[in-house]
């Protein structure tokens, strides 16, 4: 909530104002503003500029939105508080600045939260991600409870240690905004201030992707799609060219996630899939590095 | 006496990672000092909060004195270089440096004389090397720097006798300050002593001391819930973990809307507990209500606090709710079939396979049990169906619990969607048992089936893994035997369940599975026993069969003669068997052939005869006795036997000259040896 005694004549931010205000902010702190990868990702940590971008020794920092897909947590619309598809704000910083949690306490001012009137804790939890063979340590940031950033201190990446170690930061922005807003639904949010809520621009999104993931999404034929794009990223890192390679293993993750949600895949298998990915992943950061010398 | 006092300042470090600190720092400090007799009086004390790691002794000896101390070198006769090196190595010149002979040669050696040592510089030099020392459970690093800590390190603030003491350790340097504000860290402070430095931060209303908090923290909670006349259950863990988690705490007692006490209790208190670490809290009927206790880091004085954390509450209770109420009614028995969509396990078939499996051992023992077979079998075709629920996927935890919820909202008897809830129960060795047959029925036939199913394709586990928990399995097993105190036929139940697997095409060495699965089981039925504090003779002793149908008694033999061993009634029993058997065992390789029937046509004495008669009423004791046997009873029965066996002994001379005679004595002792393993063999007994 926001301090109402403070900006009793300022309204919350809607959501494109918070993310204005964050991306401003981190503007100053020096990011490189990025758009969002155009490709299905499943979070912003997959879009190449932290993926990648965060191993060897070049300095690095940017900021950005990545829409993400979480194929199995579409609930038709019906629940207030899960969706498919959401929005999160990235912040990568490598290496790792001493003064990062005041950056971040400063961001959160920026968008209305003053950190002295709320209970905010880091809580442990240590992050890691089996597709793309990476490990880090940090926190969950609570506020009164409510969980509105991921803080992790990048440990390893590709399955390369990371050195020097990068910060990053993820707000998940409808939960921030909810909590900026007060709202108890997602789909009440206000995205501007001329009356569009974020019904009004997901509400349709939300119910028919849900209905492929779960119901209409042709398996038989994305286990194939799996098989070719598995092939060509294969056939690219032969040859040596570390993005487009990187893309393809973008595509077969998303693939495997829709496969996934729609129940076709079984204990086993699931761990073969994963560990496809991983080994692209993996081949793939060193071909990466390998191009930064 | 000096004071000394250390304060490690760094981002917030996790609650296990902080208690781990603490305990390793304190070992790795005693060992310094006690290696380099440096002296303390008083306390050794390690405090931590989240992002402060100190430790402060109020009295610690100024100097230490080392006495004079003789070094050997190099032998005279080694190279120059050896002795240049020698000399080098001990700061010192070749003047100083005398020979001397030894029972081995003639030597170089050099003196270190006695001298005292200010206990600051020692610190000093050491405390680098003791902190790089500690070993976290999990650890990273950060920035460019090559130093591992539980999280970024920040600075180290380190005095003695209230001045700093210097020292770099990795990117960092010592100094006599610190960050006084955690969340910036743009404020230092400077302190020359511990107690300006505790009562700096108690003004500040934080508490640096984790028993202090959490003695406040527990206090509190009580003090509150007894005004509202509420309770509260302080679990050690979540106290431990909720006191590392703040350094000035703060009680908020919150409330959700009452509507959601109608979610299973389960996931509420999960919820809260685990989820949010709150203390959720009880009426005096111990039912759960909808006020919780919220420990803050902060205070609150516009109540953002409170409200926000109760938004988050409702938040999480609508999510479950709506899941619940989607959950509940979704029909039990319409969903079976699609359990053929999940797979067990490769090689051991579907949910729906398992099931049926299931069901049918759970036929068996309904005989066995007295229970109707009909509604064990209806228990046993639902009992997996929650895994398929939104809800078991949110509170993967509260499997089996939540079936047992599905079944009694969907009108199904209550012995059914008992057993449902408890069929997963007990888990391993300290969770409850199911009593109900019904839910003991289910549990037994479940784990019996996931036994015979892993064991079957080869993944029994190795010494060091299992990863598939079969050891807990089968002490859960084992458990629900003892604690029941029943018996079941366990090779006619596994033998059932080879069938069943083979009905459903996949065929196991029956043999083979028979042997291995018994001496597993056999193995925990052991570590149970050891963790109900019985003797290891005892244990290795009562163990001793092939046949697990007889876990109960082995169980019940081995508690009976554990209490009474001590006792002259126990002592007789081990000391009368262990006289007879020595002789037998003495004369083995003269008498081979002893099988335990004497002839009493050869008896020369009454004292013969009476042993025999006893013998006999030890037989007709344990033929009478039948399954009603009560172990202690036939403890003191097979003591009786003292008389006898003492009359015997001071009298007969079982080393007779004729040797049909000696044969015939050595052959009622067998018999008496053989009465008493009626009960156990007891030679590798200790007295």
């Amino acid at each position: 909530m926001v301090s109402k005694k403070k900006k009793s004549n300022k309204e919350p931010l809607t959501f494109q104002e918070t993310i204005l205000a964050l991306q401003k902010y981190w503007s100053k702190q020096g990011c490189v503003i990025l758009q969002p990868y155009d490709l299905e990702v499943g979070a912003g940590t997959f879009h190449p500029a932290t993926t990648l971008r965060s191993l060897g020794a070049k300095p690095w920092k940017t900021a950005y939105v990545q829409p993400s897909r979480r194929p199995t947590d579409g609930r038709y619309a019906d629940n207030p508080n899960r969706l498919q598809h959401y929005y999160q704000f990235q912040v990568l910083i490598k290496p790792s600045p001493s003064n990062i949690k005041k950056l971040f306490l400063n961001s959160i001012s920026a968008i209305g939260i003053n950190y002295n009137e709320h209970d905010i804790r880091f809580i442990e939890d240590d992050w890691e991600s089996p597709t793309l063979g990476a490990a880090g340590l940090g926190w969950e940031v609570w506020c009164n409870g409510m969980e509105i950033t991921q803080f992790t201190y990048f440990q390893q990446m590709a399955g390369i240690e990371c050195k020097p170690i990068s910060v990053e930061i993820t707000y998940g922005l409808e939960r921030l905004c909810m909590f900026i807003q007060n709202k108890k639904n997602v789909f009440d949010l206000i995205w501007n201030n001329d009356g569009i809520s974020y019904k009004d621009v997901f509400y349709q999104s939300e119910k028919e992707f849900s209905a492929y993931n779960f119901e209409y999404a042709n398996t038989d034929n994305l286990f194939k799609i799996f098989d070719m794009i598995e092939q060509e990223a294969k056939s690219l890192i032969e040859k040596k060219i570390s993005l487009p390679a990187y893309d393809q293993c973008l595509k077969a993750s998303h693939i495997f996630n829709i496969l996934d949600a729609r129940g076709v895949i079984s204990v086993a298998q699931r761990a073969e899939y994963i560990s496809k990915i991983r080994e692209l992943t993996k081949a793939i950061g060193k071909l990466w590095l390998e191009s930064q010398n | 006496m000096s004071e000394f006092f250390l304060e490690l300042f760094s981002e917030e470090i996790p609650s296990k990672l902080q208690v781990n600190a603490r305990k390793r720092l304190l070992e790795k400090l005693k060992n310094f000092f006690q290696e380099n007799e440096i002296s303390i009086k008083g306390n050794l004390n390690v405090f931590s909060t989240p992002n402060r790691l100190i430790v402060y002794i109020d009295k610690i000896t100024k100097k230490i004195s080392k006495k004079s101390q003789e070094i050997r070198g190099p032998n005279i006769n080694a190279s120059d270089k050896a002795l240049e090196g020698f000399v080098r190595s001990n700061n010192t010149t070749k003047s100083k440096v005398f020979k001397k002979k030894t029972n081995k040669g003639e030597f170089y050696f050099f003196k270190i004389p006695s001298q005292k040592i200010n206990t600051s510089d020692l610190l000093k030099e050491n405390i680098p090397n003791i902190l790089s020392k500690i070993s976290w459970n999990k650890s990273m690093k950060w920035n460019d720097y090559n130093l591992y800590w539980g999280r970024p390190l920040k600075s180290i603030l380190c005095v003695f006798d209230g001045k700093k003491l210097d020292f770099n350790f990795y990117h960092l340097k010592s100094s006599n300050t610190t960050f006084i504000d955690k969340e910036t860290e743009e404020k230092t402070k400077s302190f020359s002593n511990f107690k300006s430095y505790n009562s700096y931060f108690k003004s500040l209303g934080i508490l640096i001391d984790q028993e202090k908090r959490k003695s406040f923290i527990s206090n509190e909670l009580i003090k509150l819930s007894n005004k509202k006349k509420l309770k509260v259950k302080l679990k050690k863990e979540i106290l431990e973990e909720v006191t590392n988690i703040v350094e000035k705490p703060k009680i908020l007692l919150c409330e959700f809307d009452e509507k959601y006490l109608i979610i299973p209790r389960e996931i509420l208190i999960i919820t809260m507990q685990n989820h949010q670490k709150y203390f959720p809290t009880f009426d005096k009927k111990e039912n759960l209500t909808n006020n919780f206790f919220v420990v803050a880091d902060t205070i609150d004085p516009k109540g953002f606090v409170k409200l926000g954390n109760e938004r988050v509450v409702e938040a999480r209770l609508s999510d479950a709710e709506f899941f619940w109420k989607r959950n509940k009614s979704q029909n039990l028995v319409k969903q079976v079939s699609k359990l053929k969509n999940i797979n067990y396990f490769k090689g051991l078939g579907s949910y729906f396979d398992k099931v049926q499996r299931i069901r049918k051992l759970c036929g068996l023992i309904s005989d066995e049990m007295l229970i109707s077979k009909e509604k064990i079998e209806i228990a046993s075709s639902i009992c997996k169906v929650d895994l398929m629920s939104d809800l078991v996927g949110e509170f993967p935890e509260l499997q089996g619990i939540l079936g047992g919820y599905f079944a009694e909202a969907q009108g199904f008897d209550k012995e059914i969607s008992n057993a449902v809830s408890e069929h997963y129960f007990p888990i391993g060795m300290d969770s409850i048992t199911p009593k109900k047959p019904y839910s003991v029925a289910l549990s037994i036939s479940d784990k019996l089936d996931s036994l015979v199913g892993f064991f079957g394709i080869k993944l029994k586990p190795t010494s060091s893994k299992d990863p598939y928990a079969l050891r807990r399995m089968a002490i859960s097993l084992v458990r629900l035997i003892i604690e029941n105190n029943k018996s079941f036929k366990l090779r006619d139940l596994i033998n059932y369940s080879c069938m069943l697997y083979k009905e459903q095409g996949t065929e196991f060495d029956t043999k083979l599975l028979q042997k291995d699965l018994s001496e597993f089981i056999l193995e925990r039925l052991k570590n149970y026993l050891k963790e109900k504090q019985i003797r290891n003779d005892i244990i290795e002793s009562s163990t001793n069969i092939s046949n697990i149908d007889e876990i109960l008694k082995v169980f019940k033999k081995s508690l009976a003669l554990n209490k009474n061993i001590k006792k002259d009634f126990g002592q007789d029993v081990i000391s009368i068997y262990k006289r007879s058997s020595n002789i037998l065992f003495s004369e083995k390789q003269n008498s081979p052939d002893i099988i335990g029937s004497a002839d009493p046509g050869l008896f020369k004495n009454d004292f013969e005869k009476n042993l025999y008669k006893r013998i006999h009423d030890i037989r007709k004791y344990f033929s009478s006795i039948g399954k009603s046997e009560n172990y202690e009873e036939s403890l003191k029965e097979l003591s009786l036997a003292k008389n006898e066996v003492n009359e015997f002994f001071d009298n007969v001379v079982v080393n007779d000259v004729d040797p049909v005679i000696k044969k015939n004595r050595l052959e009622l002792l067998k018999m008496l040896c053989k009465s008493f393993e009626n009960y156990f063999n007891f030679s590798k007994i200790e007295a």
